[in-house]
């Protein structure tokens, strides 16, 4: 583990992290360790990458990060306290972005009431704020009434940004966010979450296996790799003297 | 959205003018089901236009009210099914574990009987009647849309809609009530329309095993089974009830299959 920097300031750390799946009847059972004593933390408006091949635990790090997921052994902490049994605790405070930009959105729900949804949940007033943040992620205010089959990719993922930050979130996951879009799309949605990143100051895990989308918006970098980081770097150390060997072939495979 | 196809429209059709038949037969349309208007077993002529039964009864008023009962008690069965179907199916789907084990092998041992043999078995337990007639169409029906319904819950369940609502915090009547009922009402419908062909076959089974409607009142069933007793001398009286019941069976099923067309969630086809 190198160059990571738990500090008081997080927002949200793994201490520790190990994740086992089990399967198969008790005597055969097939054990499975999706993470390995994973130690992460994303400081406050910080954005960090996490990058790494398929199955190499990217997507469960994210589960246990939003709380969908009891870690088998280790701490996860949100904002400096260990995270709340019930993760009701949380809402609001914690959003994603994920990765189906074709069922990110519920096909019988207008536009409108899915960015409203989060709101609903907290029994939060919506009053004007769909349309603001409609406006926000560069959607007309007409884009309420629409159903998702009338909007493109990148359009939807705009609204799932719009639904994740309407409750004005500490952190959100982007877990292979723009993966499904087409190349100048991507560049124009991570404009957008840079921007808006600056304006609202949320701390982001930013995860994907395009190393090219996470130079682009992250801070740091982790690696994974079967189930374990093996690097953590700033971005501009880690794409100009990637120290683990691992990460030297992934950017030489860029 | 697009229109049903021409075929289903047909179906449509076949449907109304039964459940018109039906209604008409409320209003007294066709004359009392129960009055003797003529001689015994007459072939269709002026006055009884589907000929008349063993004890000179006009055909016609009865098979509009054995279109009707069967009608109604289908139509009260599958709403009963669909409703118990869409809550455990849902539920079982989502919630996968013990509780999806618990409910779909309930669901298999009801599945492994055949439809008549498990009305049968209600109808000894309950009495012959109406109610065993409906109960046993919705133990019939149960297990074919609640397996169909949880497959679909489970898909749904993995959508990422859903894991950004349980994210946002949303409880579970909420995830399911809005998110997962919404995108599984398709199917419901579609199977709905199965069911109700399934309902109206073993109503007409059990009545013509005497299990079910009992006579006088008139059922698809019960003229089916009172015209087979007199089907060399006088085939009319099971050619009436008879044409109705596979007429409506058919339309029902020509229907479910147009629904199932343009319901079922585009977002499941491979293909636009």
């Amino acid at each position: 583990m190198t160059g990571d920097t738990p500090g008081a300031e997080a927002i949200l750390e793994l201490d520790d992290v190990t994740v086992t799946f089990t399967a198969g009847p008790p005597l055969r059972r097939i054990r499975l360790d999706a993470m390995r004593h994973v130690s992460l933390s994303v400081a406050k408006g910080e954005t960090l990458g996490l990058v790494g091949e398929s199955g190499s635990g990217k997507t469960t790090t994210s589960r246990v990060a939003l709380g969908l997921h009891r870690p088998t052994s280790g701490a996860v902490r949100f904002d400096g306290r260990p995270f709340p049994r019930r993760r009701r605790e949380l809402a609001g405070r914690m959003q994603a972005v994920l990765q189906h930009p074709h069922w990110s959105l519920n096909p019988r729900m207008r536009v409108g009431q899915s960015v409203a949804e989060p709101l609903a949940v907290l029994g939060r007033p919506v009053g004007d704020l769909v349309t603001e943040m409609l406006g926000h992620v560069g959607l007309e205010e007409s884009f309420a009434a629409r159903y998702p089959h009338e909007l493109s990719g990148g359009q939807r993922q705009r609204v799932s940004i719009a639904r994740a930050l309407v409750t004005r979130p500490d952190f959100i996951v982007f877990d292979e966010a723009v993966s499904a879009l087409d190349v100048s799309v991507q560049v124009q949605i991570l404009n957008l979450v840079k921007d808006l990143q600056a304006e609202y100051g949320f701390s982001a895990l930013f995860i994907s296996h395009d190393l090219g989308a996470v130079r682009y918006v992250a801070d740091r970098i982790a690696v994974m790799r079967s189930g374990e980081v093996v690097e953590t770097a700033d971005t501009a150390t880690f794409y100009t003297a990637p120290a683990h060997e691992y990460s030297q072939r992934l950017l030489e495979a860029l | 959205m697009k229109r049903l196809d021409r075929l289903s429209l047909g179906g449509l059709a076949c449907l109304l003018v039964l459940v018109v038949f039906a209604l008409g037969s409320l209003a007294g349309a066709g004359g009392d089901p129960d009055a003797i208007v003529g001689p015994r077993l007459r072939p269709p002529g002026p006055g009884w236009w589907l000929g008349t039964d063993n004890l000179g009864r006009s055909m016609l008023p009865r098979v509009m009210e054995g279109v009707g009962t069967t009608l109604l008690l289908s139509s009260i069965a599958v709403l009963v099914t669909a409703a118990v179907s869409a809550t455990f199916g849902i539920i079982a789907g989502y919630r996968g574990g013990y509780l999806n084990e618990l409910v779909m092998r309930l669901v298999e041992v009801l599945y492994s009987f055949p439809a008549i043999v498990l009305a049968i078995l209600v109808a000894a337990v309950l009495g012959p009647g109406q109610v065993a007639a409906l109960a046993s169409i919705v133990l019939a029906t149960i297990p074919l849309m609640t397996r169909l319904v949880r497959a679909a819950a489970v898909a749904v369940s993995q959508r990422d809609y859903v894991t950004s609502a349980v994210i946002s915090g949303a409880r579970l009547p909420r995830v399911l009530g809005r998110h997962v009922l919404p995108n599984v009402a398709g199917t419901i419908a579609v199977q709905g329309t199965y069911a109700l062909s399934v309902g109206i076959a073993v109503e007409g089974g059990l009545s013509f095993l005497g299990f079910g409607v009992q006579p006088p009142q008139a059922s698809l069933g019960v003229l089916i089974q009172r015209g087979g007793t007199y089907m060399i001398a006088a085939p009319w009286l099971i050619l009436g009830p008879g044409v109705v019941l596979v007429v409506a069976i058919l339309a029902i099923n020509v229907v479910g299959d147009g629904l199932r067309d343009q319901l079922e969630p585009r977002e499941t086809r491979s293909l636009t």
